[in-house]
């Protein structure tokens, strides 16, 4: 059986593939723009490799998909501080450059140690890294506090937004250039190498051990994480959330939701100096009086609003549909189709599956005895009403955060993924066998009555949304 | 990898035969609680979790082995939790719903849910009390005394009560200069055995009568046990004199009533929890409860300034230890009532005679299946006649056969058997 590994997307993949060179194990495939997710290895058939994106690296070696991987000790501590599991087997830190976990809070908080958090009931924290903050939450016996998991920006968060956030830097400096002030240093370490205790045991995994663990440097403790003692002092008041009360807050998208957001944004008459077709920053200013912009992760927005802390967010119908399905109570709701950024969530096979429908591969899956069907997804919460909506019967959710073709047909049945053109998807040797909803770019807003202060404003801008949302050409739609 | 049985891991299947020991083990716990004034109270099995998380209800620990997650309406960003304990839900009930209530007297039969590795179980039932109001030191021995008596009801004494009192030990650490934060890093690693820890403290302290060791090592039969402690320590750590005080005066009224105490002092699980005396029930060698004296804890859920102590039961762990004879469930005292045939009057017949048979306190079956064997003592065929439809009762402890045309003469007959209460 080959031996599998799995290897990491994003900014760790360059560093990884110059250290597999200088190990002497040459990657074709995998850092030189190439849209497969299977680079190969010197072109050798008995090792088989898989690109994943880091935070799901861990996962799949806990699972026993794959040998050997390596991710960055962050993403591994948040798997193994909520899910603890003998499975999985710290080898060796890799000398990639270590990174850090930082509690950090906004610069003008006023706040400057983790002391000022005694007692102080409600804290919001806002994190990449849910599992890890729970911890440091716990431990630092923080009372009545919430964590708010989100996809990314956590730095935008603080002070309006959150009281706390726990972000990935690799310096202190890297946190400050963020606009926040770092009070507590929860984690640091290298990324490192693991594997699958069973496949340690059991398989011959040298011809990648071997290289890799000759490595010089890097060399760390297993652990890094260093949680804090319970914070002792008596109850103190809520921290204010530093939101003013009269003033319409919007949140616009970034990533590759962003041009077309920006272009809506000037066909409403909105011009926002640090947002357009360009680029963008976290706070852009808009020209309007009494509005306040912020750009975040769009998979985030519906959540803000629910909150209360933003009042219109330019997001996808599939994040509303997400927070949804996962919060069927919250008072959120599209109203404006704004057109664009168009795709359909839909259910993906592998090409070689026979099968043209979702009943089809259904039928053939239970009569070619697969007990459980593998469900993988950047949509949990769709993807598990998919597969109840369906009668899949026995179905396992794979949550996953990115590279999704890669993983039909070897670590899933089926794929719950937008698609657009389906150009990646036949890359990948995939295809689609249901299109089950359509997506476009939409305004959300809150269903809660607005305070007589912002309601005049808001409706306005509503306005303008839903004219740039009727004018859209009807394809958009 | 999905495992391969559909039961959760973690999790357990109650047969008949297990309900029956399990419901044994409720019944005399509930009997006896009702018995001693208190009032049972059922509370939710999911709670917020910020019930949980303020500083001294549950351990770091503990927490970290909650089932948590976010509710269908989450969208606050608030967890909820399955009880993981069933105390803290029962003191946020009494301040919710009983505050006014100089004196709460309560017990319940619940679920708890911790995550275990492996195979452990991750779901547990307790039989606890909570006794909520200023009642010590009579409270403490009010509780020892109802566990005792449902353990030994239950047959599964002479039951041992195990006496701690985490003051003895708090003393100690404050009277080292330790913050209440280290004072519970210190004291885990005291119980983790890391003896680098004791000699850490008791290089801040003054010259002890004995070594510090001795404290969290040795254990003793009573008062006499303590007074030696207090020679011993007392002079260096003069507040040690007040948890040592009321261990004494526990463990005399304990004595005097009959009942079996070893004093262990200073070791004891949940540090932070505890404000006074600690017990611990041990039965056939085997702990199965335990309990304390919790004072802080109504005012952490958001109550006034109420003492508070309670203990609980492991139901499955007693379940398990109840002496075999309790196992044994009297069906023979019961009756099968089997038609003869698949005729739409006899079974009728069959059905209808089953409330009768109830009254007069019989438990009752119907043949369901044809020819199956029955194990009860008394059985009924109804059976079509030459008059209509008629009965047959045969008695399998007398192997006595009588027949009867009417129902109300087959009762009769019964009661005069014994059959019925």
């Amino acid at each position: 059986m080959a031996l599998k590994l799995a290897l990491p997307a994003g900014q760790l993949a360059r560093p990884t593939d110059e250290l597999l060179r200088r190990a002497g194990l040459t990657v074709r495939g995998y850092t030189d723009g190439s849209r497969s997710y299977r680079p190969d290895l010197d072109g050798r058939r008995d090792v088989f490799l898989r690109v994943f994106r880091e935070k799901d690296i861990p996962i799949q070696i806990a699972l026993g998909n794959y040998d050997l991987g390596i991710c960055g000790l962050v993403w591994l501590k948040e798997l193994l501080t909520r899910y603890p599991s003998e499975a999985v087997v710290q080898l060796r830190a890799l000398p990639l450059g270590p990174s850090s976990l930082y509690v950090a809070t906004a610069s003008d908080s006023g706040l400057t140690s983790l002391d000022g958090l005694a007692g102080v009931p409600g804290l919001r924290l806002v994190s990449e890294f849910p599992n890890l903050t729970e911890a440091f939450a716990l431990s630092a016996r923080l009372p009545a506090y919430r964590v708010f998991s989100v996809s990314g920006a956590a730095e935008a968060y603080p002070p309006e937004d959150a009281d706390l956030a726990v972000v990935a830097a690799s310096s202190e400096e890297e946190v400050q250039a963020q606009g926040l002030r770092p009070l507590y240093r929860l984690l640091v370490g290298s990324p490192w190498l693991i594997a699958h205790r069973h496949s340690l045991e059991g398989k011959d995994l040298s011809t990648v051990l071997g290289p890799l663990m000759a490595l010089e440097g890097g060399r760390q403790p297993e652990d890094g994480l260093e949680l804090p003692s319970a914070l002792a002092g008596p109850p103190r008041p809520p921290l204010a959330t530093g939101r003013p009360a009269t003033t319409v807050r919007l949140a616009l998208p970034d990533g590759h939701q962003q041009p077309s957001a920006a272009a809506i944004l000037r066909a409403a008459g909105l011009s926002c100096q640090g947002y357009d077709e360009q680029g963008w920053v976290r706070r852009p200013r808009p020209s309007l009086e009494g509005l306040e912009v912020k750009v975040i992760r769009p998979q985030d927005m519906p959540q803000q609003v629910a909150l209360g802390n933003f009042d219109l967010v330019v997001s996808g119908r599939d994040c509303l549909m997400e927070h949804l399905l996962q919060f069927p109570g919250s008072p959120v709701e599209e109203v404006v189709d704004l057109g664009g950024g168009q795709f359909d969530l839909s259910a993906v096979v592998s090409e070689d599956l026979p099968a043209a429908s979702l009943a089809e591969a259904v039928e053939l899956w239970r009569r070619r005895g697969v007990k459980v069907i593998r469900v993988a997804s950047e949509f949990p919460a769709i993807a598990d009403h998919y597969a109840r909506q369906n009668h899949f019967w026995r179905y396992q959710l794979i949550p996953i955060s990115g590279a999704s073709e890669g993983f039909v047909p070897e670590d899933a049945d089926v794929l719950i993924e937008g698609v657009e053109t389906g150009r990646t998807l036949a890359e990948n040797k995939l295809k689609t066998i249901d299109r089950f909803l359509h997506s476009t770019t939409c305004l959300i807003a809150s269903k809660r009555q607005p305070p007589p202060g912002k309601a005049e404003l808001l409706s306005q801008l509503i306005e303008r949304f839903r004219q740039v949302g009727s004018s859209a050409p009807a394809a958009d739609r | 990898m999905v495992e391969e049985s559909p039961r959760c891991r973690g999790m357990r299947d109650l047969l008949p035969a297990d309900m029956a020991r399990f419901r044994r083990v409720e019944e005399v716990f509930r009997t006896a609680c009702l018995a001693w004034g208190y009032q049972e109270v059922r509370t939710p099995t999911i709670e917020h979790l910020h019930l949980f998380t303020a500083a001294g209800t549950l351990s770091p620990q503990m927490l970290g082995r909650v089932y948590s997650f976010l509710d269908w309406d989450g969208w606050s960003g608030e967890r909820v939790v399955l009880r993981p304990d069933a105390t803290i839900p029962t003191a946020r009930l009494f301040v919710e719903r009983l505050q006014q209530e100089k004196l709460a007297k309560l017990f319940y039969i619940q679920n708890v849910f911790r995550f275990a590795e492996g195979d452990e179980p991750r779901e547990g039932w307790q039989c606890g009390v909570e006794l909520i109001g200023d009642t010590q030191p009579r409270g403490e021995v009010e509780l020892i005394l109802l566990a005792c008596q449902t353990l030994e009801r239950l047959g599964l004494g002479p039951v041992e009560v195990r006496l701690f009192h985490p003051g003895i030990v708090r003393s100690v650490l404050a009277q080292a200069g330790l913050e209440r934060a280290d004072q519970v890093r210190v004291y885990d690693r005291i119980l983790d055995g890391d003896l680098t820890a004791l000699a850490e403290v008791e290089e801040r302290l003054p010259p002890l009568g004995a070594p510090l060791r001795l404290l969290f090592e040795g254990e003793g039969a009573g008062s006499a046990y303590l007074a030696n402690l207090g020679s011993a320590f007392q002079k260096a750590v003069p507040q040690m004199a007040r948890p040592l005080e009321e261990l004494a005066t526990l463990v005399d009224t304990l004595s005097a009533l009959g009942c079996r105490c070893q004093v262990a002092a200073a070791l004891v699980g949940n540090f932070e929890y505890y404000t006074g005396s600690v017990f611990q029930f041990v039965a056939d060698g085997e702990r199965v409860g335990g309990g304390g004296r919790y004072d802080g804890l109504i005012a952490l859920v958001g109550g006034p300034d109420v003492a508070a102590c309670g203990f609980a039961l492991d139901v499955a762990k007693l379940a398990r230890l109840l002496p075999s004879a309790e196992e044994a469930i009297p069906w023979q005292e019961a009756v099968c009532v089997r038609p003869a045939s698949e005729r739409a009057d006899v079974v009728v017949t069959a059905f209808a005679a089953i409330g009768p048979l109830q009254q007069l306190g019989l438990r009752t079956e119907v043949a369901l299946v044809r020819d199956a064997p029955s194990a009860c003592r008394w059985e009924v065929t109804v059976k079509p006649s030459a008059k209509g439809i008629g009965y047959s009762l045969y008695d399998r402890t007398k192997k006595r056969r009588q027949a009867f045309a009417k129902l109300d003469d087959l009762l009769a007959a019964l009661e005069a058997t014994g059959g019925g209460s």
